[in-house]
């Protein structure tokens, strides 16, 4: 769409938008929220900036190369803690018993493995939302009629 | 009701198996609501036998839940129980959650990247 105030409003919002997704992210452990409601808060965002815009701008924002490295280092990213676990002597995916930092309760930086799962979920469904809606909208553009 | 679960299984084979190989015409025709209403009274028997929404003597409330919302702050450290138990508890789900999502953006990119 090309209206001014929706673009002019869309390049300021944006990255509030992102800020507050990446905050229900990191701070899934103690408010409501966590790595899939995060990840689709920053989806949006994009979303949002490829609908005010056009899909090349969208796209060239976000490319493809980066969105397919956030998918698998997410996934590799929670493997690699899962194995971590093994290595320091426990079963695959553990928590306390493997020398994460387990602070006080209520503080960010608390409860050892909850928060890095929940980075990369929060990076691997934000990924996966934003490469379905180009590949959809790129392929219902490049084969539908021109209005 | 008493209701063995292993016959129905095998008497709803058995009609599959004749009715597929039926030759398509009136009989189908008349067979398909029939089956219908078989498996509809059967799914809502088993509805009705299901124990009140939230009663305290339901199974579901045992002592794994008990334990879990016990001991979360002191094992994990966590204030939020349903990330805990998402995240530590029950990590293994999580991580088949995370696959399935990436096996279905996968197959999404290519059936539809067409360039």
């Amino acid at each position: 769409m090309e209206d001014v105030v929706v673009r002019s409003i869309s390049r300021i919002i944006v990255p509030f938008i992102q800020l507050y997704g990446i905050y229900v992210i990191l701070y899934g452990h103690i408010s409501p929220g966590g790595g899939f409601a995060g990840g689709a808060i920053v989806a949006a965002s994009m979303i949002f900036y490829g609908l005010s815009f056009n899909l090349e701008a969208g796209s060239r924002k976000l490319t493809h190369d980066v969105s397919s490295w956030m998918e698998s280092g997410g996934a590799l990213w929670y493997v690699f803690l899962g194995l971590l676990g093994i290595v320091m002597g426990g079963n695959f995916i553990t928590n306390q018993a493997a020398g994460f930092y387990t602070g006080v309760p209520g503080q960010l930086v608390s409860s050892g493995i909850i928060m890095l799962i929940s980075l990369g979920i929060g990076a691997k469904v934000a990924s996966t939302m934003i490469t379905i809606f180009y590949s959809l909208s790129a392929g219902e553009e490049s084969s539908g009629d021109h209005l | 009701m008493e209701f063995d679960p292993l016959l129905a299984v095998a008497i709803l084979l058995v009609v599959a198996y004749v009715f597929f190989y039926l030759p398509a015409g009136q009989i189908r025709k008349l067979l398909i609501p029939v089956i219908l209403a078989i498996i509809g009274y059967a799914l809502i028997v088993a509805v009705a036998e299901m124990p009140p929404f939230g009663a305290v003597e339901n199974p579901q409330y045992n002592h794994v839940a008990q334990r879990y919302i016990e001991e979360v702050v002191q094992e994990t450290g966590a204030v939020n129980a349903i990330a805990a138990v998402l995240c530590d508890y029950r990590a293994l789900d999580t991580l088949g959650e995370a696959t399935v999502l990436f096996v279905a953006i996968a197959a999404a990119v290519a059936t539809l990247k067409a360039t």
